[in-house]
């Protein structure tokens, strides 16, 4: 699953079959290396969905149980959210202090959530080398030079 | 790299934020390496900050930013003073100094410092210097390199260089590396 594929993804509730909200965007926990949560819109519970609060993560759209899974994002979330998060077009520097592209996509696994790995400029980045994401850019381990 | 093309310079953390940036080089009282950086904060109308950088607590310095684990990184300036013979905050009173050989030969002014990264990582070293050549050297007036001892004297006034480092002297950065090594080689044979 790749977060620019799923960004503008239909959150439905399975209990009433409507779309409850629309994906935004990704919170994501550069310590643990997974989606903790989504950012939504068009919803009047609130802004944030958190991974456990989803159903089901597919091609076509995010299913949640209830309405309810959606609200006002808490501490741990709300602390990782924000735009000096935002992985998408931000520049990568490696640990060495070197730009090395920008971040075009992420991917990551639909059922947990783990970050599989980091696109940048189109190469795939093991999710093992993402070390953080912050207000000046994504940094990445750098390889070990021979 | 020249020393100028490090000033504002991101430090960032390896959680990816800057949290200060370069504002100027604090060099060890002898010249010969980097102790640290003072720091201003990051954004157009952010002034000076009233931590430092040491170089212990670089963990890389890249071409694009300095990083550093987190930002505790940032320490008091008391930690840089001490060794620095009160360089901190003038921009180290190295840039203006003149060079002179060994020998009484006066090769030019100090304008920039050309800084490498030896040893792993445990210091920050200056090679070389970047002049304005004085007429001792062909070309005068111009900017030139000149590569270092490892160890040298310096007084804020003059730097003492051996007289054979003017044999060493190049224009630009590309096989000035080289230029260093084999100067230092040269001066090795010599003490041996």
């Amino acid at each position: 699953m790749l977060f620019s594929k799923s960004r503008k993804h239909k959150v439905v509730s399975t209990g009433t079959a409507e779309t409850v909200a629309r994906v935004k965007g990704f919170v994501v926990d550069p310590v643990t290396r997974h989606v903790v949560a989504l950012v939504v819109g068009k919803s009047k519970q609130g802004d944030t969905l958190p991974w456990r609060g989803i159903s089901g993560f597919g091609p076509d759209a995010v299913t949640v149980a209830d309405e309810a899974a959606i609200g006002p994002a808490d501490e741990p979330i709300a602390a990782l959210a924000g735009k000096s998060n935002t992985m998408l077009k931000k520049q990568a520097i490696s640990s060495f202090g070197d730009h090395i592209g920008t971040v075009t996509d992420v991917a990551f696994n639909g059922d947990t959530g783990a970050i599989e790995s980091v696109l940048i400029d189109g190469e795939p980045v093991p999710a093992d080398r993402f070390l953080g994401v912050g207000s000046f850019a994504v940094v990445i381990e750098a390889e070990p030079t021979p | 790299m020249r020393s100028s093309e490090v000033s504002q310079r991101p430090v960032v953390t390896i959680a990816g934020d800057d949290v200060a940036q370069v504002k100027d080089i604090v060099y060890a009282a002898d010249g010969g390496s980097v102790l640290g950086f003072t720091l201003a904060g990051r954004g157009l109308f952010s002034g000076p900050l009233r931590e430092v950088l040491p170089w212990s607590n670089v963990a890389a310095l890249g071409s694009d930013a300095l990083i550093v684990k987190d930002e505790d990184a940032l320490t008091d300036p008391a930690a840089l003073e001490s060794d620095s013979g009160g360089s901190v905050g003038k921009g180290g009173n190295i840039l203006g100094s003149r060079v002179l050989t060994d020998t009484g030969t006066d090769l030019g002014v100090v304008v920039d410092a050309i800084v490498e990264v030896a040893g792993g990582h445990e210091q920050c070293d200056v090679v070389g210097y970047e002049i304005e050549s004085s007429e001792a050297l062909e070309n005068a007036g111009t900017k030139v390199l000149i590569p270092l001892p490892d160890t040298m004297a310096a007084s804020g006034e003059h730097l003492i260089v051996p007289a054979s480092a003017r044999n060493f002297v190049r224009k630009d950065l590309a096989g000035f590396g080289a230029a260093v090594d084999e100067f230092r080689e040269q001066l090795q044979g010599r003490s041996n």
